[in-house]
């Protein structure tokens, strides 16, 4: 049964706030991990590890704050990274066009998606973003004349150094913070709460459904667009395996046991995933057994997730 | 004119007609009782009001504007407010959350929103459970809730579909006392309940509806003691 507070601390306003704060805490935290962490794999680990944040991130603003269950985010960072590695390969275009062009284009695609997903609830929006994510996929895949297909495209690089790279996705995380706690903090961020609880409801209070699910669906696929963008420049290397349902997994159990519907979630739970994962290497494949496991542990006794859980610690500490 | 009227609405489900051939008029400032036993169509009638069925002819005016088949956002920017007969609150933010966002929506500043939920929270009774998460609070007080969240926003009818039901005796006083005091400053009510003892008290006129047809109409005593109405609620042995 889920705590009872009934002090202003429970206002959505103050709830945001604080869980901001947590986010920025574990920004400000990574921005120190340099002094730690030294060899260039490492650094590789934790820049992928801020990759699959920015993703999570992206997917709980559809899944967590606005109830639509995507299984299309690891599809939306795929074409992201081709759009900037298709047009550097067939037009020469500079990175400063192709990394806002991927933005653009995959908020573009989410628009498009929301629009046909528009009436869509429960698994039958799950499987028609499921089946969008697998055709774009393999789409990508047998376009071998413009794609490669299996064989990949190779990207420019921003920087020569992983630091410089590092700091960079941290930037693009800060950036994404900001941007999303703003727009929760307004009206807009209130109608996608409203909408997730009940759409229905939400309508018949004159909140357009139509207009705040559809941007919900862009704004989220721009940014799963940009963190595959960026990601294609650091790996140098983009291929449909970006796209897998397994990346979509991976994302979907980060945000289950960071916390859905929170900014700090997301990214605690997509640092400790992917660290684990990595860890995980040398035991075989087992990495997925044990997070869809953790997955079931957390939806059965732990729905608010690491996050929440740690806010509710905070919040039982700060009684008299 | 009527503030809100129908012409000749019709809505089949199969085929069912749920609405047959339906004309009702709302005069400004009244309450209007709607009754009529289970499956007679009110519901049905209330959804093609507030937008969120489309009729399969016949035409909806509100003032002097054809409003048929609007969507209920344009419904509800027009001031056509809806209240559900299963409470549909935002149950994972709270109470006060909820006011708020319903303010929101109607185009108000957040200041003011948040000045008129206060103020509502009061009228309602309802401040000692406001920061709790919608989902927490009682049925009643979802109702309650729901009901506040109409008139964040003075709306131009506010349509209440068993505001009553299944809701603990001093809250449906409560939910009463507000619904008259309202009243009183010229607000108009489209009211369906059961609860004849609040329809004679609050309506001034009822329509009652059985089958999917208007089958008496007027003042609400007049209406209820209509044979049509008797025989619709208590069968054609309640003559004998």
């Amino acid at each position: 049964m889920s705590e009872v507070n009934n002090t202003r601390g429970n206002l959505w306003v103050n709830r945001l706030k604080k869980d901001f704060r947590a986010s920025l805490a574990v920004v400000l935290l990574l921005c120190f991990a340099p002094l730690v962490v030294t060899t260039p794999y490492s650094f590789g680990i934790l820049i992928v590890s801020i990759y699959f944040a920015l993703l999570a991130l992206g997917w709980n603003l559809l899944a967590g704050f606005t109830g639509q269950f995507s299984l299309a985010p690891a599809a939306f960072a795929m074409l992201g990274a081709y759009t900037t590695a298709l047009l550097d390969y067939h037009l020469q275009t500079p990175l400063s066009i192709g990394i806002p062009a991927a933005i653009f284009g995959t908020a573009v695609l989410g628009w498009l998606l929301g629009r046909v997903v528009l009436r869509l609830t429960g698994p039958y929006l799950s499987l028609t973003t499921l089946s969008f994510a697998e055709i774009a996929r393999v789409v990508v895949g047998n376009s071998i004349e413009f794609t490669r297909g299996d064989q990949g495209l190779n990207v420019p690089t921003l920087f020569e150094n992983r630091i410089g790279y590092y700091y960079l996705f941290l930037m693009v995380l800060v950036a994404t913070l900001v941007l999303l706690y703003l727009l929760m903090k307004s009206r807009t961020g209130r109608f996608w709460l409203a909408i997730r609880d009940d759409a229905t409801g939400a309508e018949s209070r004159g909140i357009d459904v139509v207009r705040y699910k559809t941007l919900a669906f862009s704004l989220s696929c721009a940014i799963c667009g940009l963190a595959g963008s960026l990601y294609g420049t650091f790996s140098q290397l983009v291929s449909p395996e970006l796209g897998l349902l397994m990346q979509t997994g991976l994302v979907i159990s980060m945000v289950v046991i960071g916390g859905m519907g929170t900014l700090t979630g997301p990214i605690v739970g997509a640092m400790l995933v992917y660290l684990a994962s990595e860890w995980m290497r040398d035991f075989g494949g087992i990495q997925m057994i044990v997070f869809s496991a953790a997955v079931i542990l957390f939806a059965r006794f732990l729905r608010t997730g690491l996050w929440g859980l740690a806010s509710k610690m905070m919040q039982g500490k700060g009684k008299p | 004119m009527s503030l809100l009227r129908t012409e000749g609405l019709q809505k089949n489900f199969g085929g069912v007609a749920a609405v047959d051939d339906c004309s009702i008029a709302v005069e400004a400032g009244e309450i209007l009782g709607l009754i009529g036993p289970n499956g007679s169509g009110k519901t049905t009638l209330l959804n093609i009001l507030s937008g969120f069925l489309a009729p399969d002819a016949g035409s909806v005016w509100l003032a002097d504007e054809r409003v048929t088949g609007m969507s209920p956002v344009q419904l509800a920017r027009r001031g056509l407010l809806r209240m559900f007969q299963m409470s549909r609150v935002f149950t994972r933010i709270s109470a006060f959350d909820n006011m708020l966002t319903a303010g929101l929506a109607m185009g108000l500043a957040e200041s003011e929103a948040e000045s008129r939920a206060a103020t509502l929270f009061e009228e309602l009774t309802l401040t000692h459970v406001q920061y709790l998460d919608a989902g927490q609070l009682s049925g009643g007080q979802r109702k309650l809730l729901e009901f506040g969240m109409c008139f964040i926003a003075p709306p131009a009818i506010a349509l209440l579909d068993e505001p009553f039901a299944a809701v603990h005796p001093v809250m449906r006083e409560t939910m009463a006392r507000f619904i008259r005091s309202r009243h009183a400053l010229g607000q108009t009510f489209v009211l369906v309940s059961h609860d004849m003892p609040i329809i004679v008290d609050l309506c001034q006129r009822a329509v009652c509806m059985n089958a999917g047809r208007v089958i008496a109409e007027g003042a609400t005593r007049a209406v209820l003691e209509s044979a049509a109405v008797i025989e619709a609620y208590l069968g054609s042995s309640a003559h004998v």
